[in-house]
């Protein structure tokens, strides 16, 4: 499949189906789509439509029984699993609704983890931009157990953006945050997307967060229902 | 079922990896708390039964007693039984020895002798023989024929002149073949011809005793009995001879029992520290379940029931399995022991072993030692648990169900790095969890140490040292010599001195053989006089230019050089005398009685100094001159010994070329290096084999250790790993990690136990070597044991990060990052 410059991501056929006869569930069912560089899109649809298998499959954390995802040109799926774990920490940047920080790293530790294992050097100047646009340039110490909700998101955000990812992927990154705190998590989001021309793909139930978006696409049953 | 059961009952499943390590442990350790006291009882048993079989039923003799003393012996009130036996005198033959003794009725009963056919002598002319002993008669006859026999009486301590008499068959002994391999044999006469040959009050007769065993006396009681009934009536304890064997074999030694409660308290020991490792480790992992249960209103109580019940469920099933394979194990054991003993010396032993245990004689299970193992277990897993049971019932309702992962103390902040590698992230986890990894470490290490120390013991315990302590060089060539008997004067060291087969014609025969790199030349003069007695006597050793540095490094007291020891007025005494005479010192000045040929002499000479030497070099005699200051001091050949140092060890053409020599000379005999060598070889092995299968079940146990830490780090991080994997860790980065964890548990112990094992390991060196255990005389570092120990755990610790995080991998990213709890 040939990609559109202006195409970050593409995604052809993709099938992902668990379990087998009656108790089947088509989690993904043929779907394609395009996503281009230095937009938001937020995925939406109800729960179990099968938004965020797409979103793993899309990040390469699975694999599809059949079709293909394409992210800068590259068939992710073609690569072995050390391969591909190398091009996720190159090129995507994750962020869950439950933040997954490491415990036992503080949080600079946590941020500068997916560059220690691509066993690129930390740019100091760097990463304390990211801080600074986090908000979060007093806590390069503090652990993870002393954090608030959304500090503890703030950290994951750095931690996605601070590879220069191709894309970020957010798996309902807001999901166990009170409103204020949401607002602000979603607006620094926003504004990742602007200031440093990301792409990011979000995965939403919630329709606030969906109308910031610049495109929003809806799941159902394991297909694309409208664009 | 009761509620805790039920509980305690699911947890057991629901935690089965942890508690598959634990039943393991637990099935180990009641292998070992089985195996220990049954192969222990079991060879005894064996042994008892043997030695039954094999050994007379005296339980002991005194020698040279009058016919008056054996009358007031025989009514003392602690002797329960009592016969005489008294050896008259020796059939001269050539090359057989045959013994004429006169034993009474009781003492035939006390010695399990009975003529295989015919009756016991009680004419004068009566004898009972075997057929081996007419073959060396070179005669035949049956019951009631007569035979010719030419005999020397033992006369005042000498064998006499010989005379000849007719005797009548009247039974005959079976031979063995040892009898037939010896050529030492056993002939019965009457009391009429010990009576008739030696008169009434020169007669020495061996009185042989039980003790009266009404009250169940110890060995030792029983043997201070014959102690003291033999002071009473003046017998003094050189001529008491103890049947050991036999007091061992029927009553119990006190030192058994403790060394077997040692044992046992190290394995418990062992299984506990383990045990209550594995539940520590995983412990912070089910403090939230605990603290469910009490916010839902378990007590305390209720909580310790269901970590004590969880326990004691798995070692329901562990227990009854270890039982069952310890059974087996045991028995097996117990072949493999008697294999090892199987050697030319324990050969009779061996086969009556075999034989007792083929006719089920010994019945090697016993109730009480399979319910002794059983029980020690439990009490095991209960004072392993007794902590983890306090801490489970510790656990606040309120701050259990709060955190993930309970932590006391956790930071907020910390310094970190600034840049992040495979390496620092391994260290970030393995300081998270200090305590863990200590207890882990600790109690490995603490098996570590212990094995250390043992291979330190039996890496001492060389026996090529052994057989070069006991022979000097690779074959010792000496005259045959028999001070005391008188039909053979010619035998005794004095008379073949004058014409010495060790002679300097000899020497360079043996000396030009090929693979002989030289003859070393001991002297020895007989001595007594002074501390030396008429009868038992000692000789002075002459020792070579060669010996020169062994005998000035040896020297513990006082000072001489060689030099000195050749002017013939110094001595050098082996440090041995001292236990027969405390009271000699350096400076001392003996006076000497020294037999040269026909003539003797008398040498003052003074003590230099004392040291500590090899049997080999001093051929267990005390007193040590150069070999030089010797010759001068005899007007004959004085060499006592050929030391033939030969460049090879072992060399089967040389040594039957020397066996040559010294069969046509007639007058010589030969020890090897090699027979000494396969002695101690044997003896070893036995001792090693056991300890090292001991050892290795021991460690295994620990090694459960460290599989269930690294299986709960990985296990309660699960979450983690997956989250770094989806950011981008590879599956090679996440086993590198695991590898360093490992790599870290194993340096660790590695380091302890190797480390204080080596340090501890000396001190029990010098304590082995002072007690003359396995003839240890040098210290040897147990490099094989260190090196086997560490390999064996690395290659574990290797095997186990791939294991581990291949099981990791067989669940799906995804499934990881979505596990929680």
């Amino acid at each position: 499949m040939k990609m559109d410059s202006g195409k970050i991501l593409a995604v052809d056929g993709l099938v992902k189906y668990y379990g087998t006869g009656e108790n089947q569930v088509r989690a993904v069912d043929h779907t394609s789509l395009e996503i281009e560089r230095g937009k938001f899109t937020a995925i939406v649809g109800r729960s179990g439509s099968g938004k965020s298998t797409l979103l793993h499959l899309i990040g390469g954390l699975d694999r599809p029984d059949e079709g293909k995802v394409w992210i800068e040109g590259k068939d992710i799926f073609a690569l072995k699993d050390d391969r591909l774990a190398a091009f996720r920490r190159k090129k995507i940047g994750f962020i869950f609704q439950d933040y997954n920080l490491i415990p036992s790293l503080n949080v600079w530790e946590n941020i500068v983890l997916p560059l220690g294992l691509d066993n690129r050097k930390v740019k100091r100047e760097d990463v304390q931009e990211v801080l600074e646009k986090i908000g979060l340039t007093d806590k390069e110490e503090t652990m993870p157990n002393a954090l608030s909700g959304g500090q503890k998101q703030r950290t994951a955000i750095a931690r996605a953006l601070v590879t220069r990812p191709a894309i970020i992927l957010a798996d309902e990154p807001t999901g166990n945050l009170d409103s204020q705190t949401e607002l602000e998590v979603m607006s620094l989001m926003k504004s990742c997307v602007t200031d440093f021309g990301q792409t990011l793909v979000m995965i939403t139930h919630d329709e606030m967060i969906a109308q910031m978006a610049d495109r929003v696409i809806e799941i159902a049953d394991g297909k694309v229902v409208s664009d | 079922m009761k509620m805790t059961t039920r509980v305690a009952f699911d947890n057991m499943k629901y935690y089965k990896n942890r508690n598959i390590l634990i039943g393991i442990t637990i099935i180990l350790t009641t292998m070992l708390l089985f195996i220990v006291p049954a192969v222990g009882r079991g060879m005894l048993e064996i042994q008892f039964a043997v030695t039954d079989r094999l050994y007379p039923s005296w339980h002991a003799l005194y020698r040279n007693v009058d016919e008056e003393t054996a009358r007031k012996l025989a009514v003392h009130h602690d002797i329960s039984k009592f016969g005489l036996r008294s050896d008259a005198g020796y059939m001269n033959l050539d090359e057989a020895s045959v013994v004429m003794m006169y034993v009474d009725e009781a003492g035939m009963e006390l010695y399990k002798m009975a003529p295989a056919e015919g009756t016991i002598p009680r004419r004068e002319d009566e004898i009972v023989v075997s057929p081996g002993i007419l073959k060396e008669l070179g005669q035949q006859g049956d019951i009631g024929d007569t035979v010719t026999v030419p005999y020397q009486i033992f006369r005042g301590g000498e064998l006499d002149l010989t005379q000849q008499k007719e005797f009548r068959i009247c039974g005959f002994f079976e031979d063995s073949e040892d009898n037939y391999e010896k050529r030492v044999y056993t002939a019965l006469v009457s009391e009429a011809f010990l009576k008739n040959e030696i008169p009434k009050d020169e007669i020495a007769y061996r009185f042989l005793l039980q003790i009266g065993d009404e009250d169940k006396p110890t060995t030792d009681e029983i043997e201070d009995r014959i102690k003291n009934a033999a002071e009473q009536f003046g017998i003094p304890e050189s001529e008491i001879n103890i049947n050991t064997d036999y007091l061992l074999a029927n009553y119990v030694d006190p030192a058994m029992v403790p060394s077997i409660v040692l044992i046992m308290l190290i394995v418990m020991l062992a299984g506990a520290i383990t045990i209550y490792s594995i539940y520590y480790v995983s412990m912070n992992q089910r403090i939230r379940e605990f603290g469910r249960m009490k916010a839902i209103g378990a007590t305390k109580r209720q909580i310790r029931q269901i970590v004590l019940r969880e326990g004691l469920c798995i070692a329901a099933f562990a227990v009854p399995a270890g039982l069952l394979i310890g059974t087996f194990v045991s028995r097996e054991v117990i072949e493999w022991l008697l294999k090892f003993t199987d050697s030319e010396a324990m050969e009779a032993f061996a086969e009556t072993a075999r034989e007792v245990l083929a006719d089920g004689e010994v019945n090697l299970c016993c109730w009480w030692v399979y319910l002794l193992a059983a029980a020690v277990t439990v009490c095991t897993v209960y004072f392993s648990l007794a902590r983890p049971m306090h801490m489970a019932a510790k656990v606040s309702e309120v701050e259990a169900m709060r955190m993930q992962t309970a932590g006391k103390n956790r930071r907020s902040r910390r310094k970190g790095y600034e840049f992040l590698s495979i390496g620092r992230l391994t260290l970030r986890n393995l300081t998270e969890n200090k305590k863990k990894s200590a207890v882990t470490i600790v109690s490995m290490a603490a098996t570590g140490v212990f094995l250390m120390v043992v291979a330190t013991v039996l890496s001492c315990a060389d026996p090529r040292e052994s057989a070069d302590n006991s022979l000097v060089g690779q074959y010792e060539i000496l005259p045959d010599i028999e001070e005391y008997n008188k039909e053979h004067p010619e035998r005794k060291w004095s008379e073949i001195q004058k014409d010495n087969p060790l002679n300097e014609t000899l020497r360079q025969q043996i000396e030009a053989l090929p693979g002989v790199e030289r003859v070393d030349v001991f002297s020895s003069l007989r001595v007594d006089g002074d501390v030396f007695s008429e009868e038992e006597g000692n000789a002075l050793n002459g020792i070579p230019q060669e010996y020169a540095k062994e005998l000035e490094k040896g020297i513990t007291e006082g000072k001489v050089t060689y030099e000195e020891l050749k002017t013939g007025d110094k001595v050098l005494i082996d440090e041995a005398i001292k236990y027969w005479h405390p009271e000699l010192k350096v400076g001392d000045k003996l006076n000497l009685r020294i037999q040269d040929g026909g003539r003797t002499f008398n040498k003052e000479v003074e003590i230099a100094a004392i040291g500590d030497y090899r049997n080999g070099l001093t051929n267990f005699d005390y007193l040590i001159m150069a070999k030089e200051a010797v010759d001068r001091l005899s007007e004959y050949n004085s060499s006592r010994y050929f030391h033939v140092i030969a460049d090879k060890d072992y060399d089967q053409t040389l040594e039957k070329k020397l066996q040559d020599i010294i069969n046509a000379s007639g007058r010589m005999s030969m020890r090897t290096w090699k027979a000494e060598y396969e002695q101690w070889r044997t003896a070893l092995a036995t001792t090693r084999g056991a300890s090292y299968a001991f050892l290795g079940i021991l460690a295994a146990i620990s090694v459960m250790n460290l599989i269930n830490t690294m299986i709960n780090s990985v296990h309660v991080r699960r979450k983690e790993l997956g989250m770094m994997q989806a950011i981008g860790m590879s599956d090679s980065q996440l086993m590198k990690m695991l590898q360093l964890e490992g790599l870290f548990y194993t340096a660790g112990t590695l380091a302890i136990s190797v480390g204080l094992g080596s340090l501890a390991g000396y001190p029990v060196f010098l304590y082995a070597k002072k007690h003359g255990m396995f003839n240890i005389s040098a210290y040897h570092y147990p490099a094989a044991a260190a090196i086997v120990v560490s390999i064996v755990l690395l290659v574990l610790q290797i095997a186990l990060a791939a294991g581990i995080s291949r099981s990791v991998r067989k669940n799906s990213l995804i499934e990881r990052i979505r596990f929680s709890e």
